[in-house]
Formats: C-alpha cells, sequence, structure tokens
C-alpha cells in the first residue's frame, strides 16, 4: 500500500505545483503506471530497498542523482525511466 | 501427522504464512498471492539457484530471482487507476530549487515517536501485527529536520522488511546523501525539514485530509520538488 500513499501523494503536490519524482522498486512500476504519476525512477532492487544495498553509497548516490536528473528531463507526466545499473551485493 | 490428519498443512496454507501468518517474513509475503503452482515454482527455483551459487558464488542470481518472485507477486490488477495525472514543470531550475524528501517508510527521528495509537515505543513486531489498524487510520507525518544524524533515526512500519534501514537508513531513507548532494551543487538547497510517514494507512483520509494538509505546509515552507520514495 506504501506505492499507492506515495502515487496519490505525488498526484496531490503536482496539482498544487509542486514536481516530484518518486523512486520505486520494480515489484512497484505496474501499479504505479495505473496511477499515472508525474515521474518515476525505478530501481530493479529488492522490495524495502529503493535507493540501494545498505552501504552501498556509491549505488545509492548514483539512484538520486538519476531520480534528480528526472526533474530536468521529464517532458510529460507518467514519464517512467529505469536505472539500468541492478542491485548488487 | 499423516494424511488424514484434519490438521495437517495445506500448501495453500503454508504459503499464505508468510503474509502475516505464523512464518511471516515480509520480503516474501508476495507468496501469498501466488497460486500453488507458480509458488512451488518460485521456491523451486530459489532453491537450485542457492544450489549454484553454493559452487560458484555468484549470489546475484538469488538476488534476481527475489525480485522477479516480487514483481510477479505485485503484477495483479491495480486497486488504483487513474486516466490523468497531474504534471508541472519543476518552478525553478534544479540549481535553484528548494527540495524536500518525503519517504513512506516510517522513519522519525529519536525522541520524536509519531506514537501509533498512543503507543510509545511501539515494536516493529506489534507494528506488524497491527497492520490492518494501520491501513485504517489516518497517517501520521514525522518532520525529520534535515541536520539529523543518521543515528538519530529510528524505523517502524507494519508493512515491509526493515532490516536493510535498520542496517542502513540511506536504503530507503537517503537523507546523507541529499545533503551530500546538496554541499556539492547537484540543486539549489534541502529544505529544513524532510518528512517520512507509515505508508500502510488509510488512502480516503491520506487523499481528502493529511495529503492536502502536508501540501499546504510544503506551500508555506517554500518546497519548490519532492522526492518521494515509497518502500
Amino acid at each position: 500500500m506504501c506505492h499507492v500513499s506515495v502515487g496519490h501523494l505525488a498526484r496531490l503536490l503536482e496539482e498544487e505545483g509542486i514536481a516530484t519524482v518518486i523512486i520505486a522498486v520494480k515489484a512497484f512500476e505496474k501499479r504505479l503506471e495505473a496511477m499515472l504519476p508525474p515521474r518515476v525512477l525505478i530501481t530493479r532492487h529488492p522490495m524495502g530497498r529503493p535507493i540501494g544495498p545498505p552501504g552501498d553509497r556509491k549505488h545509492q548516490k548514483l539512484v538520486i542523482e538519476a531520480a534528480l536528473e528526472l526533474f530536468e528531463t521529464a517532458e510529460t507526466g507518467g514519464t517512467i525511466r529505469e536505472l539500468p545499473e541492478g542491485y548488487s551485493i | 501427522m499423516n494424511e488424514t490428519d484434519p490438521n495437517r498443512e495445506t500448501f495453500e496454507e503454508f504459503k499464505k504464512s508468510f503474509s502475516y501468518g505464523s512464518r511471516n517474513d515480509l520480503n516474501f509475503k508476495f507468496l501469498a498471492g501466488l497460486s500453488d503452482e507458480e509458488a512451488a515454482r518460485f521456491l523451486q527455483q530459489l532453491l537450485w539457484k542457492l544450489g549454484d551459487a553454493l559452487n560458484d558464488g555468484q549470489w546475484g542470481r538469488i538476488v534476481e530471482h527475489v525480485i522477479e518472485g516480487q514483481v510477479q507477486g505485485y503484477s495483479g490488477p491495480p486497486r488504483y487507476t487513474y486516466d490523468h495525472g497531474p504534471f508541472v514543470n519543476p518552478s525553478k531550475s534544479l540549481s535553484e530549487a528548494k527540495l524536500t524528501l518525503i519517504t513512506s517508510s516510517g522513519h522519525f527521528v529519536a525522541g520524536d515517536d509519531p506514537r501509533p495509537f498512543g503507543i510509545e515505543n511501539m515494536s516493529q513486531e506489534e507494528a506488524v501485527r497491527r497492520i490492518n489498524d494501520f491501513l485504517k487510520a489516518e497517517p501520521v507525518l514525522s518532520v525529520i529536520p534535515k541536520d539529523t544524524p543518521a543515528p538519530e533515526l529510528r524505523v517502524r512500519h507494519g508493512g515491509y522488511d526493515i532490516r536493510g534501514p535498520l542496517a542502513d537508513p540511506n536504503a530507503a531513507f537517503p537523507l546523507e546523501h541529499l545533503r551530500e548532494l546538496e554541499r556539492e551543487g547537484s540543486f539549489g538547497e534541502l529544505a529544513e525539514e524532510t518528512y517520512s510517514f507509515v505508508g500502510a494507512c488509510a488512502q480516503t483520509r491520506l487523499l481528502k485530509h493529511s495529503g492536502p494538509q502536508w501540501v499546504e505546509m510544503l506551500k508555506q515552507r517554500a518546497v519548490d520538488i519532492a522526492l518521494l520514495v515509497p518502500v
């Protein structure tokens, strides 16, 4: 249900002029897509670790940077991009 | 116990026990939503891949298998579908924007427990037991000041396995990275406050009551853009 709550929050924020990027794990992709959120970065991670493996600061930072980039590159709502780099432990 | 034992556990009961049952394991609660055949295949392949990994140490195949299982487990019909999605361009360029972070991971600062249902220091185990109460309740937003040291962060959430963020809060609440990226000039500034709530909550109350209040608060704090992280 977490992804639904965040999908709803993204819609509320965007309606009031605050641009959003959601970072979500692959398992949530289809259900988020159905909610037409503005911008989503999908990470191919296990649930509960959306930003990256614990302790892997390099990968975590890469995720955040890719999400920030979406603020500048997304041109329409429902933009979903998947980070090519996967989850390695 | 034998074939005629009325208490004999069926495979359906076995797979459902991982979702808030006797074998509760929130990484694998999706098993309950798979058909018997799908769940059996997932477990069989998991063991087979484990056998391979014991030989060559390539554990990535296990990670990938778990991810594929979770994707399959969440592939059913969505509960909320919209045919229109609001979209605004950021009001400022990234280099000038004030950014905040909002996660549904259930983080809060030590000493500022959101006290769900009036209970101070609720354990993670109790939060799991009371998941249905959370799902009926209005969400509570925890304010997490931007300078909060990582050891001061706490996490409690009955809907997912919190061991990832317990090991490293940045796995779900990337505050340290945002501070670093702010210093490096990747965006304008990090707002004084960041936020978290338990995303397992009543959707109507979120949409009609708390959500609009949060949005109004962020507007008053002149937040331009928000990074949102569900778990």
